[in-house]
């Protein structure tokens, strides 16, 4: 092994010197810095989605030792995780907990990404590429529900596919294809869990690849008033400043988890019976409680169409308009950035709403 | 439209009467008496016999080829109007006894009825002369029988209580046969009533005739009762008749089943019958302090500790599951020393100490395998929050660690 005459107390680094450029990327981590304008603190939730995201998939690893992805043995595999393997609990609950709060903070990061208006050019791409992030996240939500083959979470899938299954025109073979089948069987436990494990994880490293790609290129968005203002620009080194207060959160993160964990641990409930009729107060996990509630307010028939075919309509191009925000908003003209920023904070307002109602309903 | 709708069925239901009139049996009888709105023209649409395509003239002889009474009714024609009570039973029993005739008609019919029906208390007081007996026709009808499983039938299981009773709840009507009136108004308040009446269980709730017989319908003699109660409580009756109280009731002339849970007012059974305080079914053949009131005190003492034992089970349980913890393992235990307990119950008809003790055996080893999941889940919870406190401590060490290391940063320019 070779020594470096700069460092020969350290080896292994001359050894990695000789062979690689990390001198560069040491050069560029030292300049990286991160702005520091009156919004700086929701800068930090990217980070810590990104810190949930490695917890998910450090514990999924962990569970598929043993979880058993059939409907014959999924419960129980889950029943054993839970009460036989050491710390099986502790894993299974981080995970159920990690996956909640995750979405939670991409939902954060996404509404302050909105607010301070980090969307515009040249930032286009990062915010659709979150924006398939945060679809991506729903999607893990949405299969690795289904996996312990619960009674909640198979009754809770089944309505959750039919509404799928409204979609005009793709809604039902999509719908098929998700439940291999007309119903919700036992086959849609493997296709779910395939999902769950593979195609998604798969998905969202070459999303979250691309999407810190292009926030490295293009660096953090800056407040709109320093481009009046120069002199108030302020920035901190991303090493170690931004990176140790981060830390700071990521500790305090998995402290909130292990308390979590530990007060209320995820339950498993009754084993899915796919013949047992469903039971009273069937719902949706917390993050699709809004449309859940949005779709039960609708009307039968709506014009031509049947109500809940109208409420995914409105959804969709909801969903449609949020993913042009950055060409509907370009910062040419006051009135359209205030329209937005009101829009979207309506939205807010309607989606916590909708969701508190889900929870008491 | 309305109009239209109101011509279309009327046509229908023309066609639909037409139609049933034409196929039923019964020639020019029928026709007539459903031209004079005869109720036993009515009935006859309903009856099983009619649907058989047996005619009037099976039992009541005469022409049903001639379209006037006179001629239909005629002398030699073999025309019978009314029957007697004894005429009646002859008259069923001349088909329903025939082995051939019901074999080539409906071969799964049993055709003992009328030789059972002599063996009934009915049978023999009608054969003593005494008319105000139940023959065929009080209990299945005359022109509109239907088949048992019909749900309008009198004889369907759940319809027999009320059709007995119309003569045996009657005080005055059987005022005559030296016989109690209560049974219906027992019945009704009993296990068997409300599972029948009121449950609509019609597979396995006893009504009258399933303990005292169908035709030949009898007041159980004292040696068969456990043989009619065994017919569902098998079990039960097994360990009674295996036990030394069987031949302790024969030679007291008790009636097994009956000596303890009564007839026809037969209610839940509860732990407070056995023991041996006074009130007690125990008590009321044993003295207190004699081997069967030992035996009874044993028994009452061993159901009452295991009953004690479940509530500390489910507190345990509860206190664990309220607390996050995974106790279905717990309950699994519970929910078989529960099974236990119940066959507990029924070995009480073993009157044998050593059986008790076997069961009650297995039923302390479950309930303690309860108790310990619930004790380990509590004290894994315990364990769980002293790890937290330790990972806390350990989290908040680095927090401060890092907190410290960020004021050491060179200031921000």
């Amino acid at each position: 092994m070779s020594t470096s005459p700069e460092n020969p107390e350290r080896p292994l680094l001359a050894w990695v010197r000789d062979r690689y450029p990390i001198a560069q990327f040491a050069e560029w981590a030292k300049h990286k810095t991160v702005p520091i304008g009156p919004g700086a603190f929701w800068y930090y939730f990217g980070g810590i989605t990104l810190f949930l995201f490695f917890i998910q998939v450090g514990t999924g690893i962990l569970l598929m030792f043993y979880y058993k992805g059939s409907a014959d043995t999924a419960f129980e595999s889950v029943r054993f995780i839970s009460a036989k393997v050491p710390f099986g609990w502790l894993i299974r609950s981080v995970h159920a907990w990690a996956a909640n709060l995750m979405i939670f903070s991409v939902f954060i990061h996404m509404f302050s990404v909105f607010f301070m208006r980090a969307y515009r050019k040249p930032r286009e791409l990062t915010w659709l590429s979150g924006i398939v992030l945060l679809a991506l996240l729903l999607g893990f939500g949405f299969s690795g529900y289904l996996l312990p083959w619960n009674e909640l979470a198979f009754f809770a899938t089944k309505v959750g596919t039919d509404i799928i299954g409204v979609i005009p025109v793709i809604g039902e073979p999509i719908m098929y294809v998700l439940r291999g089948g007309e119903e919700v069987t036992g086959s849609t436990l493997p296709r779910f869990f395939a999902l769950h494990v593979a195609l998604f994880p798969a998905l969202l490293t070459i999303f979250t690849a691309a999407h810190l790609f292009f926030i490295q290129l293009q660096g953090i968005h800056e407040p709109d008033a320093w481009k009046a203002h120069p002199e108030q620009r302020k920035t901190m080194p991303f090493f170690p400043h931004f990176f140790m207060r981060e830390l700071l959160l990521w500790l305090i993160t998995l402290n909130i988890l292990a308390v979590l964990a530990v007060f209320f641990p995820a339950e498993l409930g009754v084993e899915a019976d796919p013949f047992s009729p469903a039971p009273a107060g069937i719902k949706p996990e917390w993050y699709f409680l809004s449309t859940f509630e949005f779709l039960k307010y609708m009307p039968a028939h709506v014009g031509p169409m049947e109500g809940e075919e109208f409420g995914l309509l409105i959804i969709s191009l909801g969903f449609l308009l949020w993913c042009l925000v950055p060409w509907i908003d370009r910062g040419r003209g006051r009135a359209m950035t205030t329209i937005v920023m009101v829009t979207g904070m309506a939205i807010l307002i309607f989606l916590t709403i909708l969701t508190y109602l889900g929870f008491v309903a | 439209m309305r109009g239209f709708a109101a011509v279309l069925v009327l046509v229908f239901a023309g066609l639909a009467s037409t139609v049933t009139a034409d196929e039923l049996p019964g020639g020019e009888c029928l026709k007539c008496h459903l031209e004079i709105e005869d109720t036993i023209a009515e009935l006859w649409k309903d009856d099983v016999h009619a649907r058989a395509g047996i005619g009037c003239d099976g039992c009541h002889g005469g022409d049903p080829t001639r379209d006037v009474n006179e001629l239909a009714k005629r002398s030699g024609s073999g025309y019978q109007g009314e029957f007697t009570a004894q005429e009646i039973t002859l008259s069923c029993g001349g088909c329903h006894g025939d082995i051939e005739y019901m074999k080539a008609r409906n071969p799964l019919l049993p055709v003992d009825q009328l030789e059972k029906y002599w063996t009934s208390e009915h049978g023999k007081l009608l054969a003593k002369g005494e008319t105000r007996v139940a023959q065929c026709v009080s209990c299945h009808d005359a022109h509109g029988v239907r088949e048992v499983n019909d749900a309008k039938s009198p004889v369907y299981a759940a319809n027999v209580p009320a059709m007995c009773a119309h003569c045996h709840a009657d005080a005055e009507y059987m005022s005559d046969f030296d016989i109690a009136t209560n049974q219906y108004s027992e019945y009704v308040q009993s296990v068997h009533g409300k599972a029948l009446l009121e449950k609509n269980d019609v597979r396995g709730a006893p009504a009258c005739n399933d303990c005292h017989g169908n035709h030949g319908a009898a007041a159980p003699t004292v040696d068969a009762i456990s043989n009619i109660c065994g017919t569902c409580h098998s079990y039960n009756a097994e360990l009674f008749l295996e036990s030394s109280m069987a031949s302790a009731f024969k030679d007291k002339s008790l009636a097994d089943c009956v000596a303890c849970h009564g007839k026809h007012l037969i209610t839940h059974v509860s732990d407070e019958w056995v023991g041996d305080k006074p009130g007690t079914t125990c008590r009321k053949c044993h003295d207190e302090g004699d081997d069967g009131s030992d035996l009874a005190l044993y028994f009452t003492d061993t159901i009452t500790s295991v009953r004690q034992s479940f509530e500390e089970i489910e507190d345990l349980l509860g206190e664990a599951e309220a607390k996050g913890m995974d106790v279905t393992e717990g309950e699994d235990y519970s929910e078989a020393a529960r099974q236990g307990l119940l066959q507990a119950r029924t070995l009480i008809h073993s009157f044998s100490k050593p059986v008790m003790e076997d069961k009650v055996t297995e039923i302390a080893a479950n309930q303690a395998a309860a108790l310990e999941v619930g004790y380990a889940q509590l004290k894994a919870f315990e364990d769980r929050r002293r790890g937290l406190a330790i990972s806390t401590l350990l989290l908040l060490l680095l927090t401060i660690g890092v907190a410290i290391k960020i004021r050491t940063l060179p200031p921000l320019e």
